[in-house]
């Protein structure tokens, strides 16, 4: 009897450290029914095999260093996919209404920073209503109107500032006024604001902190319009554009990490914060795995990554950047304060009209 | 002749009476049934693009307040000037071009006249797309790889080439567009009866009068549907201009077609847009038939003849020989040389530098950007089922026509021809608000269908003048013989129209392996092309987008290796 209660020990204990083992790191210092939770996610999305994300900031590259973190995380199969796309934000909202119109989901989850337009969604209900456990992390942001608990987040969020090459330009000074002072005719561009609203935010915030006055004269510089951040960086790292008008930190950061030397400013006046809204789709085909990634882009885990790869901006409460030269903390940043939740999409129109008018775009 | 004995042999092979029956249905119905497919295919997503021209978001009244927006706004009225001023200055500079390449390889003793004749087609073969990117590499102001090698080497000042103007997008355009006017003439060129020519000098004109007065009219159908076909394509492109001209303020109609399917999106707006340019396409279509309706162009008679080969003097040669190195030099070598600069280096400063040249771009596009991957699949399986596919109902169609020339025939010709002449972007508009409501949308199925409604009229033109080569003589005998309507064709008719088939097929192969006008519309997660790959990584890095190029470029030599093994029946 004694052998047999000894052998059922060894046994038992063997099978506990087995469980240990297998136990992903998700499932660690949770209480029980957060465990049951997960756990229930965890086998419905290692069912599902994969699932669909679209960003208009993370690149392939930062999707690649997510995606073995998140299978360890959460203990999938090594087989899990993620179909990733990163796509300009009028093409992505263009083929999310599409797919609405149609009646498809082939995304999941997707990121793009238009509060107005995600906001407007979730009142139409194309977005999943998932109370992740993540949301208690982003209280101060909520607060501050930037994330609706329930519906959307943000993975990160970014600013557009003036970017430019020391070696072809100098700017002395920290205020938009200093930076206008050596644009050169032809030779600056800004976003696409016929097709972008982080260009209209920006412009929004621009006109508030600097009056409309100011916008015009960066208009009669006859700024060039370009839609994506990277083409930006790019055309002032060859030479063909002196200054950056809109640029990106994120882009600074990666091409100086090849061998740029490019600067930006966060001038005195404040900056227009873009948060990137994050969120599920109502109908995504992959739900399980969808909650799952949604948790986990706003982990600890998941930020560091994200601000790492792409030097985004976390939301996260009490988030330490590992990049606080290219990603400071929200905290640090002089921000214009817009509520956009305030704002519908007939005024995001209306200054996308004003803005089209100033530039003849 | 092969197909000639198999028919002669089909006396061995009496079908039964039911599987005659079966036949005589088939020869009925299946070549009637791929015209009025045809029929469909260009009619219907018209018909929807004008029907929601007529309609606002959020109402199904019918309603022109679409088109008076239209009239209202300057920025629409600018856009119609550039597209007019692209379409007409591309199809003067493409048709002279074109013309004169054809001429000198067709008509000239220029030495290496083989080696052009295939390399005129080269510009052919790479996406538009990719050549604007690479001459804004080559001649952007302040960061072009000439404009810095003038301006280090030779201290010459080029940044009045403006590549990001009008200018710069007819340029880039003529480049891509001459090989189409090259194609539509090289034949008739070959065809031409020498001794017409000859009358003319003999009565005294001189070279350009002959041209003048006799070569070129004869060539005026050829060349007038050159001619349209590069009218409507290269005013309707998007691509050029959406890289050289739409970050500059210079609007065109595609682009903003492109923009008002775009966010935020005014579907409304955007089929006015493609409606009014499909009026204009219309319009020229009907003024160009009847043009050529009024006179006759026979030359081909019973009598033999051959083309003259002008014996050229020895500076009209070098001239010759100098335009053929320019076009070539210009079309082909430099933007492909400035394509794979790019795409080796790591970051483009204006100038590459050897000593950082690296192949990450291309471990990035091949290894780690999943995408490609499956757009190099997509754009196979979709360009290969489209081309067949095409050919297919091409082929039946032009045999219904060829073989039964009533008024039906004369109604439904211009009809079938149609969507040949519409813009992919428009034609991609007319699919999508026909079929995004359907489980098409998002689907391999959507595409192909845009494809074959688009391309069927290619397909169809080259090969009724394949079947109008073969003498209705030799099917008459198979079926004299006994064969049926299906032997006659699968046994005569076809092999002998097989280098025409290949040729076709290919020809197709290629506009589909690099379309993207309305394949942007179109796809969905998971059935991106190569050209939607392309856009989908100039967001992220053009070098990317030069490695992905690079790849493409390889993918369409091996068609272009296999075309070149039938270039004559291409030429021809």
């Amino acid at each position: 009897m004694k052998r047999m209660t000894m052998a059922s020990l060894v046994i038992a204990s063997i099978i506990s450290a087995g469980t240990a083992r297998a136990q992903a790191p998700a499932l660690n210092g949770v209480n029980d029914a957060e465990k049951a939770r997960v756990s229930a996610l965890v086998t419905e999305a290692a069912k599902e095999g994969a699932l669909t994300y679209w960003d208009t900031v993370l690149q392939p590259a930062t999707k690649n260093a997510l995606l073995p973190a998140f299978i360890e995380h959460y203990g999938l199969p090594k087989s899990f996919r993620i179909e990733f796309s990163e796509i300009a934000p009028s093409n992505m909202i263009t083929r999310l209404e599409q797919e609405a119109k149609a009646g498809r989901a082939t995304v999941d989850v997707a990121a793009v920073a238009s509060p107005i337009w995600v906001a407007a969604q979730a009142r139409a209900g194309a977005l999943m209503k998932y109370d992740s456990p993540e949301y208690k992390n982003y209280s101060v942001v909520a607060e501050a109107g930037l994330v609706e608990v329930g519906s959307y987040a943000f993975n990160g969020a970014y600013v557009f500032v003036p970017l430019w090459d020391p070696d072809k330009v100098k700017v002395a000074g920290d205020s938009w006024k200093d930076v206008l002072g050596v644009l050169q005719e032809g030779r600056v561009s800004v976003g696409n604001g016929a097709a972008s609203d982080a260009t209209i935010m920006t412009y929004i915030g621009l006109k508030t902190a600097m009056g409309k006055d100011y916008v015009e004269a960066l208009a009669a510089k006859k700024p060039v319009f370009i839609p994506k951040s990277e083409t930006i960086a790019s055309r002032v790292v060859a030479g063909e554009d002196t200054m950056a008008f809109m640029g990106m930190p994120t882009r600074a950061y990666q091409m100086n990490q090849k061998g740029a030397n490019l600067k930006y400013l966060l001038p005195k006046e404040g900056v227009t914060l873009l948060p990137q809204n994050f969120f599920i789709m109502a109908n995504a085909s992959h739900p399980a795995a969808s909650k799952l990634w949604f948790d986990f882009i706003l982990s600890e885990k998941g930020q560091k990554i994200i601000v790492e790869k792409e030097a985004m901006i976390s939301g996260r409460n009490g988030f330490v950047s590992p990049l606080p030269d290219y990603a400071p903390p929200i905290s640090q940043l002089h921000l214009v304060h817009i509520d956009w939740n305030k704002m519908t999409p007939e005024d995001l129109q209306a200054a996308r009209r004003e803005w089209m008018a100033i530039f003849k775009q | 002749m092969d197909g000639d004995l198999q028919a002669v042999t089909l006396l061995a092979q009496q079908p039964t009476r039911q599987h005659d029956t079966q036949h005589r249905r088939l020869e009925r119905w299946a070549p009637g049934l791929a015209v009025l497919l045809g029929v469909a295919l260009a009619l219907i997503p018209v018909a929807a693009t004008v029907l929601r021209s007529l309609m606002v978001d959020g109402s199904d009244a019918l309603t022109i307040v679409n088109y008076q927006r239209l009239f209202a706004d300057p920025r629409v009225h600018l856009a119609a000037r550039n597209t007019l001023v692209i379409g007409v200055f591309v199809t003067l500079g493409s048709g002279l071009l074109g013309v004169l390449l054809a001429w000198i390889v067709s008509r000239t003793d220029i030495p290496g006249r083989k080696t052009f004749e295939l390399l005129n087609l080269v510009p052919f073969f790479t996406s538009p797309y990719v050549g604007a990117m690479a001459w804004q590499y080559l001649t952007a102001p302040n960061s072009g790889l000439l404009v810095n090698l003038a301006r280090n080497w030779f201290g010459l000042d080029l940044s009045y080439l403006r590549i990001n103007s009008i200018g710069g997008v007819i340029w880039v355009l003529v480049l891509f567009y001459t090989p189409f006017i090259y194609l539509f003439v090289i034949g008739p060129l070959r065809n031409l009866n020498g001794a017409l020519e000859d009358a003319a000098r003999v009565h005294g004109l001189g070279f350009i009068d002959t041209m003048r007065r006799i070569t070129l009219p004869l060539l005026a159908p050829a060349l007038l549907s050159g001619a349209i076909v590069v009218f409507v394509t290269s005013a309707g492109l998007f691509d050029v201009p959406v890289i050289l001209a739409t970050p500059y303020s210079i609007p065109t109609v595609p682009a903003l077609i492109f923009e008002s399917i775009g966010y935020p999106s005014d579907f409304g707006r955007a089929a006015a847009l493609g409606s009014m340019m499909m009026a204009v396409i219309v319009l020229l279509i009907v003024l160009q038939r009847m043009y050529i309706g009024q006179k006759r162009y026979e030359t081909v008679s019973g009598k033999g003849y051959s083309p003259r080969t002008a014996k050229l003097s020895r500076i009209t040669r070098a001239a010759c020989f100098a335009v053929e190195i320019f076009y070539v030099g210009f079309g082909a070598v430099l933007p492909l040389i400035a394509v794979l600069l790019v795409a080796l280096s790591p970051l483009w400063r204006g100038w590459f530098d050897p000593a950082r040249a690296t192949l990450e771009n291309f471990r990035y596009v091949l290894e780690e950007f999943d995408l490609t991957r499956h757009a190099i699949f997509n754009s196979t399986f979709l360009s290969v089922l489209g081309a067949t596919l095409v050919v297919a109902l091409g082929f039946l169609q032009a045999y219904r026509l060829q073989s039964r020339q009533g008024w039906i025939a004369k109604i439904l010709q211009p009809v079938l021809s149609m969507p040949n002449g519409i813009p992919g972007i428009i034609f991609g508009l007319g699919i999508l608000i026909l079929l995004i409501r359907t489980p098409l949308y998002g689907t391999y199925w959507i595409i192909l269908i845009a494809y074959v409604a688009h391309y069927f009229p290619f397909a169809m033109r080259s090969l009724g003048a394949v079947l109008l080569s073969l003498s209705p003589e030799l099917e008459q005998s198979a079926r004299s013989c006994g064969a049926t309507w299906w032997q006659t064709l699968r046994m005569v008719v076809i092999p002998l129209a097989r280098p025409g088939l290949i040729a076709t097929w290919l020809m197709v192969f290629i506009i589909l392996l690099r379309e993207l006008g309305s394949t942007i519309l179109l796809y969905g997660q998971g059935t991106e092309t190569i050209g939607v790959a392309m856009l989908l990584l100039s967001e992220q890095n053009f070098h990317y987008v030069a490695a992905l190029a690079i790849v493409q470029v390889a993918l369409l030599s091996l068609a272009f290796a296999l075309l070149s093994r039938n270039s004559k029946s291409l030429f021809q």
